[in-house]
């Protein structure tokens, strides 16, 4: 039974896998097998499957899908779109595939624009993704080139172009609505839902818009079928997942396991534990944007109520690891400091609460901080809950500021005792690991 | 109606309405920032939070923003629960981290929706330590101050800027608490709405410039409800006032907007609102003026121009009080030329004193036909007048050669709204509210079908226009009664002479617009036909007409037509009038008949520039033939140098009166302040003559003995009413002067008016008696109803809590309903009558080679009043002649040549320009301009390019 669907292209790192190996590794099979299904059985297939959303929301991708209008009085013209703004601290997961199996991304878009009746796809990527996206180019030229796409794909009338879009660079674009104005010329702010994109979307058509590693499932799916994907997950959820670790552990990267993993196992078996002389001291299951999860948690299977009952999300899949000699004040002000740059400014508690945030954070790692800067920034982080703010990327922030507090409380008092970061004197003697 | 129970207490309130809109209908307070009542919700700010309950089990409820809430029938509410004030005062205080304390020295301070809300929330104590972020200001032209540090981000500003009245060069940059709302560059904003930024946003980042000059806190300015006098719209103005303290005189201060919902609703014009500043002019006459009997040397003024030295106002009104005895006994005649621009007593008063046969209406023969041509429209049963919601609700519309952006630039804004139906119909079909504005304007897809015919593009419109469409005038009227043709579907013969009726062959393009214009019209529910006088083509108006009752009798009920008056009474105005009576050309000829006969004539002018009226030539020989000229003005326009006698009279904010506008309405403006000197109304003037001992003595019993009962401003007008019937319900339009509240006056100052005692104690310590307003019942002072709740009068929109403009919700029926107490607006009573079918005109433009000269009216630099305004004045164009690329080509003219064009009424000489928003066959002139208030007066009309100067050709090379 395959058991990598996501990675079984990808050999040596820095080797793309070019269409002719993509094609004899048995590519484009699932899109094949599409093109002679009908669009419903396509998108209940997906649905069956339960295909979560790999974006960090996990919601529920046929479902997604099947919000589209169809039908005859739907409009003709939608969009697919697929979001490669992986901006998320901390995450490598979607670059990965990119870079190193573009066309497993196409074929899922194929099949994904297919089901929903879309004739343009829109590849949105993080404008760093430099190497990402003039792959993704070739990739598409070659598939062009064999008509697997465009506007002759061979054994269909169905016409389907391709177009990378080089993101100027925000968080906020990650957001789908945002990425869905950013891709129109607007500015990247989250738009007010309903309607919701599968409605109206981009230009005002119906659009979906999917995460990289999303549609990298898809075409296994398709061609292997439903029970063979949800064999592959280890817990409540289906199919594989590629997570990663980095921070202080000997051996940090990127692993397509099975869904439900437990972490454990991410962290010790394929990350290889901590480095010598370090302890884990906490972690960030799926990105800066989710709660910290202590050491006492490591044997939670990573899946996405799983890790939401324990109290964090399991977001992208990447666990950021910190270790007993790096101080946390510091990690979370890191954090907190890249939330406030991207905040796309349109609400107040982000906008002007997260700078805030900030300003307490620093003051509390130089030593500067007074007893009572301690409530108020939890008293700034709470207002950031979901539901205060207009879009989840203030609650997102505030869920590393609020655990931290929780998990750490005492580093942040000795830091305000103390008058100066503890870690300072240390951080000299630790060799950083590159 | 859904009942929901807010902290404990059920409300009745409007069904599909946001939780915002509803407890603020509901009276209670709740504060908010991006939510604007013409513009619905985004939820930017997160100021509106309230707690929503599941229901009465729910003892923690769930933290919801107000402005993003639909209201459910039965839902349980709380504005008082604690997390709910908490994360309100939370917001505040996260918003003033980067907010300045200069509350003392910014402008908006006293009026601020920021102030108010921070009051509101309770966010008292500051604890954030940081350093604020700071921005650098922009210039953004002569209307409006910036200063970004104040911003709170609430994007207001480019809501209305770009969303609401379409403008491009205003935006949000950068982004988190560095966001910046502002221009690319500097440089002036270039939306005509421009100023409405300074009531839109909540804080003191855009502040009127103007007002800078002689700035005052609201709580000191005086005020009373006004109409615009700047065009025919009519938008209600509150003028604000003020003691100067430099020349002890009161100062007009500033305009905002005075919200009425049938007609401006909240927004106005940069010319209505930055236009005030004529009444401070130097130009403002404040005594009575007498000719000198020296000559001019030529070297200083032109012949026949006269030297004025102050007189006293007995002596001048024993002179005129004299020519009217002797008028009396048949010594002298009379001839009063009223005027568009001021009250329908002032032109009733000149009337009543010269007899309706040597009343003239001051506008040319055709300005006054064209007003009486759409009178006639008006008056067809099958036409009816849209209000601005009307106009806004319009799904179809159809604007024939009128550039209302600049004729009636509150409608333009209206039809803006307009186009967006479409997306409203496709939202309900989604049931989203039409108030989840940020959700609507996600519904792309095609606007309301809107056609746009013009000589000159619509530079307002264009943007929104499903269609735009360049041709002469003469194929516009034409392509108008074909439309009228298609859908009556007649066969049936017409004269083949009627205006519109096609006879002249349509261009290509046009021609296959007809089909499906007419189709959308017909499928249309509220077609709306919009027109005017601005093309100066009766054939147009009528053409227009024509369409819109064929419309009315196939859809079987009235069509709604907009047809644009000029001014702000030109509707008025054109009443006292017969068709084809009263114009200026008729009183020349009568003049020049009369020539050599007895009796000498006095020609009393009234607020009249008739240089804007007639070729300069003409003008001056009327001049000529009067053997004295009596000028009633505010401003020492042209005519004045042509005086024997000049009267100070009152601008609008000066003085009670009713006008007319575009739609019919007839509207009271109000005395705001009393103007310096001895200005006073025009009417008064002609009242104090009429009551002088020389009048008295001699004895006066014919129509000049009316004047004599007059003493109150509502006289005048229930004598219009007794003497018109179309104005038989002008009393309505507002209370006489008796009227009280609780046995008491409105007052004009607010509770906080600071310096009562000292504002002239450098003069006396005693406390002046306050002015008497024999007019209206308004005293000058603070004492009596100054809040507006209590009348629909009172125009300092105060009230407890809100010191801001916002502060409007209070007072009317529900947020964006009428305000309280607002009996509807008066409309003229006109006798209904078909409208004729009229006989088209000679074409103007008869011989090949002939251009026809289109008049194009101008924002800025158009209004006769507004030009005499400081910032207004600095913006407008030089006169040019704007032609097309291909005409330009076809005749030859370079870039920065000069035409010289042959008139029938004279010759022209403009420097060209070549434009792609022109006709072919047509060369655009802006009338209107102070520099040349006479093209107004030649245009339209044929020309002959007589020359064309070339600039020399610039060898290479050589240096310039």
């Amino acid at each position: 039974m395959l058991t990598n669907p996501l990675t079984k292209n990808i050999g040596e790192p820095g080797i793309v896998t070019t269409l002719e190996h993509y094609l004899e590794n048995g590519g484009y099979r699932g899109w094949r097998k599409a093109l002679h299904m009908a669009p419903d059985e396509i998108i209940q297939t997906v649905q069956d499957a339960g295909v979560r959303g790999r974006g960090g929301a996990g919601f529920n991708t046929g479902l997604k899908w099947s919000f589209v209008p169809r039908g005859k009085d739907a409009p003709p013209t939608r969009y697919l779109v697929c979001n490669a703004d992986e901006m998320e601290p901390g995450t490598f997961k979607d670059r990965l595939l990119m870079e190193h199996d573009p066309h497993l991304l196409l074929e899922g878009m194929a099949i994904a624009a297919f089901a929903i009746g879309a004739r343009r796809a829109y590849i949105f990527i993080r404008g760093e993704y430099h190497l990402a996206a003039a792959r993704l180019e070739t990739a598409i030229e070659e598939a062009r080139g064999e008509n697997l796409i465009g506007t002759h794909i061979t054994g269909s009338d169905f016409q389907l172009d391709f177009h990378v879009h080089r993101s100027a660079g925000n968080y906020i674009c990650g957001e789908e609505t945002a990425l869905i104005n950013a891709l129109e010329g607007q500015r990247a702010i989250p738009r007010a839902k309903p309607p919701f994109p599968q409605v109206s979307g981009l230009w005002g058509k119906p659009t979906v818009v999917n995460n990289v590693e999303t549609l990298c499932n898809i075409p296994h799916l398709i061609e292997l079928g439903v029970d063979w994907y949800k064999k592959l997950g280890r817990g409540e959820d289906g199919g594989t997942k590629i997570f990663g670790a980095s921070g202080r552990v000997k051996n940090p990267g990127a692993w397509e396991l099975p869904m439900g993993t437990p972490i454990r196992e991410i962290l010790e078996q394929h990350a290889g534990g901590m480095q010598d002389g370090l302890k884990l001291r906490a972690y960030l299951p799926g990105g800066g944007s989710t709660d910290f999860l202590g050491p006492d948690q490591l044997d939670l299977p990573m899946d996405y109520d799983a890790v939401g009952k324990a109290g964090s999300r399991m977001g992208t899949g990447t666990i950021t690891v910190l270790d007993d000699h790096t101080c946390p004040v510091g990690l979370v002000l890191n954090l907190t400091r890249f939330f406030a740059r991207e905040s796309c400014g349109w609400c107040t508690p982000c906008r002007d609460g997260l700078p805030w945030a900030v300003k307490l954070l620093m003051r509390i790692e130089c030593g500067e901080a007074q007893p009572e800067d301690l409530e108020l920034l939890r008293e700034q982080a709470r207002r950031m809950g979901p539901g205060n703010t207009f879009c989840a990327l203030a609650p997102g922030a505030a869920a590393p500021i609020l655990s931290a507090l929780k998990l750490f409380e005492q580093d942040f008092n000795d830091h305000i005792t103390r008058g100066c970061c503890p870690y300072d004197q240390e951080r000299q003697h630790i060799p950083l690991a590159v | 109606m859904p009942t929901i129970t807010i902290d404990g207490r059920q409300y009745e309130v409007e069904e599909g309405q946001n939780l915002l809109a509803s407890c603020l209908s509901q009276g209670l307070n709740l504060p908010y920032f991006c939510w604007h009542p013409a513009m619905g919700s985004v939820g930017a700010c997160r100021q509106c939070a309230i707690i929503e309950y599941k229901d009465s089990d729910d003892e923690q409820g769930k933290l919801v923003m107000g402005c993003m809430t639909q209201v459910r029938d039965g839902g349980i509410y709380s504005l008082a629960a604690q997390p709910a004030q908490e994360f309100r005062g939370a917001v505040i205080e996260d918003l003033m981290t980067n907010h300045p304390h200069d509350c003392p020295v910014c402008e908006e301070g006293g009026e601020c929706h920021l102030q108010d809300m921070t009051e509101m929330s309770g966010h008292t104590y500051r604890r954030f330590r940081g350093l604020k972020r700071t921005h650098r200001n922009q210039y953004l032209g002569p209307f409006i101050n910036h200063e970004m540090n104040r911003c709170i981000a609430c994007y207001r500003c480019v809501r209305f800027y770009r969303d609401y009245a379409g403008g491009d060069d205003l935006e949000a940059l950068g982004r988190n608490n560095q966001v910046y709302f502002g221009r690319q560059c500097d440089g002036k904003l270039e939306n005509g709405f421009s100023g409405n930024l300074v009531e839109v946003c909540p804080t003191g980042v855009f502040t009127d410039q103007t007002f800078s000059r002689h700035f005052v806190r609201k709580w000191d300015l005086q005020t009373a409800p006004s109409v615009c006098e700047h065009c025919g719209v009519g938008c209600n103005t509150a003028p604000g006032a003020r003691m100067d303290f430099s020349s002890r005189d009161e100062n007009l201060r500033r305009v905002v907007n005075l919200y009425n919902r049938d007609i401006n609703g909240y927004f106005i014009c940069d010319r209505g609102r930055f236009g005030y500043e004529y009444a401070n002019s130097d130009l403002r006459i404040k005594n009575v003026l007498i000719a000198r009997r020296e000559q001019v040397i030529e070297t200083t003024g032109r012949r026949k121009d006269k030297l004025h030295r102050e007189i006293e106002p007995p002596a001048a009104l024993e002179l005129l009080a004299s020519a009217i005895v002797d008028a009396q006994r048949g010594r002298r005649r009379l001839v009063g030329v009223g005027s568009p621009r001021t009250s329908l007593e002032n032109n009733f008063a000149l009337r009543q004193l010269v007899g309706p046969g040597n009343f003239f209406a001051g506008l040319g023969a055709r300005d006054l036909e064209l007003l009486h041509t759409l009178d006639r429209i008006q008056r067809d049963p099958r036409i009816s007048i849209p209000t601005m919601p009307d106009i806004e609700d319009a799904d179809a519309i159809l604007v024939l050669d009128e550039e209302i952006g600049r004729t009636a630039p509150r409608v333009a804004l209206a039809v803006r709204q307009a186009a967006r139906n479409q997306q409203r119909d496709h939202a309900r079909e989604l049931k989203i509210p039409l108030w989840q504005d940020a959700s609507v304007r996600q519904l792309r897809g095609e606007n309301t079908p809107i056609f746009v015919l013009g000589s000159s593009a619509s530079t307002s419109l264009e943007d929104i226009a499903r269609e735009q469409r360049l041709a002469s005038p003469a194929a516009i009227a034409s392509f108008a009664g074909r439309l009228a043709e298609l859908i009556t579907a007649a066969n049936g013969p017409t004269t083949g002479d009627e205006a519109g009726s096609g006879r002249t062959p349509l261009p290509e393009d046009l021609e296959k617009l007809l089909r499906g214009v007419a189709d959308t019209l017909l499928s249309a529910r509220r077609p709306l036909v919009i027109s005017g006088c601005g093309s100066g083509e009766p054939d147009i108006l009528a053409a227009a007409g024509k369409l819109a009752t064929a419309l009315a009798d196939k859809q079987g009920s009235p069509c709604a037509t907009y047809l644009a008056c000029p001014e702000a009474n030109s509707l008025g105005l054109a009443q006292f009038f017969e068709p084809g009576e009263g114009t200026l050309e008729q009183l020349l000829e009568d003049l020049r008949e009369r020539d050599s006969v007895d009796p000498p004539v006095t020609l009393l002018v009234l607020e009249n520039d008739l240089y804007r009226r007639l070729p300069t030539a003409a003008v001056e020989a009327l001049f000529d033939r009067a053997a004295e000229v009596v000028l009633f003005d505010s401003l020492l326009q042209p005519c004045s140098r042509r005086a024997d006698l000049v009267f100070p009279a009152a601008a609008t904010p000066e003085s009670q009166g009713t006008l007319v506008n575009s739609a019919g309405m007839l509207q009271r403006h109000y005395m705001v302040y009393e103007g310096s000197g001895y200005i006073q109304e025009s009417w008064r003037w002609l009242v104090d003559a009429v009551n002088d001992p020389a009048c008295r003595e001699a004895g006066i019993d014919t129509s000049p003995a009316l004047l004599r009962q007059w003493q109150h401003c509502h006289e005048v007008t229930a004598a219009i009413a007794a003497a018109l019937p179309c104005f038989r319900n002008l009393t309505e339009a507002g209370p006489d002067e008796n009227f009280r509240i609780e046995g008491m006056k409105l007052a004009r100052q607010s509770h906080r008016v600071s310096g009562r005692t000292a504002n002239r104690a450098h003069l006396h310590v005693a406390e002046q008696a306050p002015l008497t307003d024999p007019d209206s019942p308004f005293t000058f002072t603070m004492e009596g109803v100054q809040y507006a709740g209590a009348s629909p009068l009172q125009a300092n929109i105060w009230s407890p809590g809100w010191n801001s403009n916002q502060a409007i919700h209070k007072f009317q029926q529900g947020v964006g309903g009428p305000r309280r107490g607002r009996e509807p607006i008066p409309r003229l009573q006109r006798e209904p009558a078909p409208m004729p079918a009229w006989l088209a005109r000679e074409k103007l433009v008869q011989e090949p080679g002939q251009m026809y000269l289109a008049p194009t009216w101008q924002l800025f630099g158009s209004g006769e009043l507004s030009n005499y305004s400081e910032a207004i004045a600095g913006l407008t164009d030089a006169p040019c002649a704007q032609l097309s690329a291909a005409d330009a080509g076809a005749l030859g003219v370079a870039p920065g040549a000069r035409l010289q064009l042959r008139l029938p009424g004279g010759e022209i000489t403009l420097p060209a320009s070549v434009s792609d928003h022109i006709a072919p066959g047509v060369i655009a002139v802006p009338v209107g301009l102070r520099e040349a208030p006479d093209l107004a007066a030649l245009l339209p009309a044929a020309a002959e390019i007589a020359r064309i100067e070339n600039p020399e050709p610039v060898e290479p090379g050589e240096s310039v």
